[in-house]
């Protein structure tokens, strides 16, 4: 018996992770970079949030996350939510941060606030560190993860200019103003900012869930020790 | 009775209702086996996971829109702005999945151990139609949320209709309430998903456990514990179900939650098995997603469908219609089960070897199958899945003749 449980264990929390790991298609990538963004850093949620208000949010709008949401979870200051990130007397704090942009706006840009949960945190992670330079794209860029994107490469002034080598590699061939290892890391700090805002309530999630699971352990615990003393009338 | 009782507000109640007839007969005196085995706790479990759906499920309706326009949206607004909406949410979607995962279990265990033999046909019977209403109720719930998968799966399942001959397409529009799956489906479906079939569901639940009731819950060994009592009537190989079972169960039930609220506050989205990722971007009918792939806990049915890639063209049967044929007879099949075993012993344990083989192939062959519904097809996949289907229906077919002519073990007298 005590067989039969270990395997059903074993099926539940290792076999499901094993299933999805199964699909890691990147684009024209075997496999996307390994990322896994910490919501509870609020540093780095302060500085995706810097990026994308500079580099991401004339294009994409965040039309399901509240401005003032922001303030409560990323502790940002009231004044500097409403001067230096709305900055427009029309919109209120509660309003979504939408930038006053179409519902999909007129170059077809993507709403963002739950383009983690479509796609995955590393594949965003990736796509957006796998840019290259391509002159027979529109844009002039083409991207491993995404052919054919047309996202313009916003972030390649940060980045650097990046080329395909002749084994299909990526190389970079110009430095923009950030390191490799800063890019990497700014990069980072977007798609946590992002996976934050696909799922505000995933900090309280995360924080709190550990209690609950702990009271049931007690509870858990206490029945069993009742249930053995009855259990002793039947014996 | 004890006479200061008999004064009591219980026997003026008495008198009028028969409550405490009712609490010995289905709770403080009801005998069951005193020895059982992990396999027998799944009832209890679905009894709990089915009140959480509800309660969960009451209070998610409070805030949901069920309109093309809103529907989507409106989950997102539980997510983020309704105060322990999140929570709600994935403890519906991950009850979803729990659900099905405990009813599977229940449902082997009766298998293995014979719960449907007579007289306990309608038990099993009961929990075969709960089986069916539960994927109507798991299909209907999982087309609100109004994402990408919502739409295209329920696109699938319903073009399914379409595909019967002659009255297919009317009968497709007919459910559909529109000419393609739109707003008008996704009202009905909130309607049938909230108030039809858990009304349906909860007078099932209750057939099913009033005629256990009346017949006796099984154990594993298959011994009917009624033969042998004590001089007060009670079982000798049983206990009153009230406190002994009622507590034997809340420590699984501790367990139960310990897993399942794991999977509500760190793995919500099951590794995308509970909750798709298509499923989060809004339902969009003219971008259909590249894979569409069912919740697991349909896969092994939507193998079954997937397998038959053949039609039988001078009947006028496509393929399609062949598919969903052998799709609803692997559901149908189960409900007469207990016409097919013809077996003198109930338990697995002391039937004979054809039995236990065939368990094992039934059990590796939904379990493939299960694997291979929430992969994209390609022809090895499709031989495989065409071999499982066989072997799923097989122990099943086959069962009058096994089980009929094994050689069984002697089953004890006591537990």
């Amino acid at each position: 018996m005590i067989k039969v449980k270990a395997l059903l264990i074993f099926l539940f929390f290792v076999a499901l992770p094993v299933w999805s790991a199964a699909e890691t298609e990147c684009g024209t990538l075997e496999k996307c970079d390994s990322f896994e963004s910490n919501v509870h850093d609020r540093n780095s949620l302060q500085r995706g949030l810097g990026l994308y208000k500079n580099y991401c949010s004339s294009c994409h709008t965040l039309r399901y996350l509240r401005w003032n949401r922001l303030e409560r979870d990323l502790d940002i200051p009231e004044n500097i939510l409403v001067e230096d990130l709305i900055n427009n007397p029309q919109v209120k704090t509660s309003d979504f941060i939408t930038f006053g942009l179409p519902e999909v706006s007129a170059i077809g840009a993507p709403d963002l606030t739950l383009r983690t949960r479509v796609r995955g945190e590393e594949w965003i992670y990736t796509y957006l560190r796998t840019f290259y330079e391509d002159s027979e794209q529109i844009t002039g860029s083409n991207n491993l993860v995404y052919p054919g994107t047309a996202m313009l490469h916003v972030l390649g002034g940060l980045q650097g200019r990046q080329v395909l080598d002749q084994n299909g590699n990526l190389e970079k061939v110009g430095d923009g103003t950030m390191t490799t290892e800063e890019y990497d890391a700014a990069i980072g700090d977007l798609v946590t900012f992002l996976a934050y805002a696909s799922e505000p309530a995933r900090i309280t999630r995360e924080k709190n869930g550990i209690f609950v699971i702990l009271f049931f352990i007690a509870f858990t615990a206490v029945m069993w020790l009742l249930n053995r003393e009855y259990t002793k009338d039947i014996k | 009775m004890e006479k200061a009782k008999k004064n009591s507000f219980m026997s003026w109640l008495d008198k009028r209702l028969p409550v405490t007839e009712n609490l010995e007969r289905h709770l403080t005196k009801h005998p069951v086996p005193k020895k059982v085995n992990f396999f027998y706790i799944f009832g209890a479990l679905l009894m709990v996971i089915f009140m959480v759906q509800v309660i969960t499920g009451i209070w998610l309706m409070m805030f949901y829109t069920n309109t093309e326009e809103g529907a989507f949206a409106s989950i997102e607004y539980i997510m983020r702005d309704v105060e322990y909406g999140w929570l709600m949410r994935y403890m519906h979607s991950t009850g979803a999945s729990a659900f099905f995962f405990l009813m599977y279990f229940h449902m082997f265990r009766g298998l293995l151990y014979g719960s449907y033999q007579k007289p306990k046909e309608l038990v099993w019977l009961f929990g075969c139609f709960l089986l069916f209403l539960l994927m109507a109720e798991g299909f209907l719930g999982y087309v609100l949320p109004w994402g990408q998968m919502s739409y295209w799966a329920a696109n699938v399942i319903l073009s399914l209709f379409g595909a019967i001959p002659f009255i297919g397409p009317d009968l497709q529009v007919w459910i559909q309430g529109d000419y393609v799956l739109s707003g008008a489906t996704l009202s009905r479906f909130f309607a049938l998903h909230v108030v039809v079939v858990p009304l349906l569901m909860i007078a099932l639940v209750v057939f099913h456990i009033f005629a256990l009731h009346e017949v006796g819950a099984g154990n594993p060994e298959g011994v009917d514990i009624e033969k042998h009592r004590d001089k007060n009537g009670m079982p000798l190989d049983g206990a009153p179900f009230h406190p002994y079972k009622t507590l034997s169960a809340l420590p699984a039930i501790g367990i139960f939650f310990v897993i399942f609220f794991a999977i509500v506050f760190f793995a919500p989205e099951g590794g995308g098995y509970f909750l798709e990722k298509p499923n989060f971007e809004e339902a969009d009918f003219l971008k259909t997603p590249e894979h569409i792939a069912p919740v697991w806990y349909y896969a092994p049915f939507y193998s079954i469908l997937r397998a038959i890639t053949f039609g039988i063209p001078f009947l006028g049967i496509t393929s399609k219609f062949l598919g969903f044929i052998i799709f609803a007879g692997s559901i149908a099949i189960l409900f007469i089960v207990p016409w097919l075993d013809r077996s003198n012993v109930q338990s697995i344990r002391y039937k004979g070897i054809y039995s236990k083989v065939a368990m094992i192939l039934f059990a590796a062959s939904f379990l493939t199958l299960g694997y291979l519904g929430t992969k994209p097809v390609n022809e090895l996949r499709t031989l495989i899945a065409q071999i499982c289907t066989l072997f799923y229906f097989l122990p099943l077919i086959l069962m009058p003749i096994y089980t009929k002519y094994e050689k069984t073990l002697e089953v004890p007298d006591r537990l």
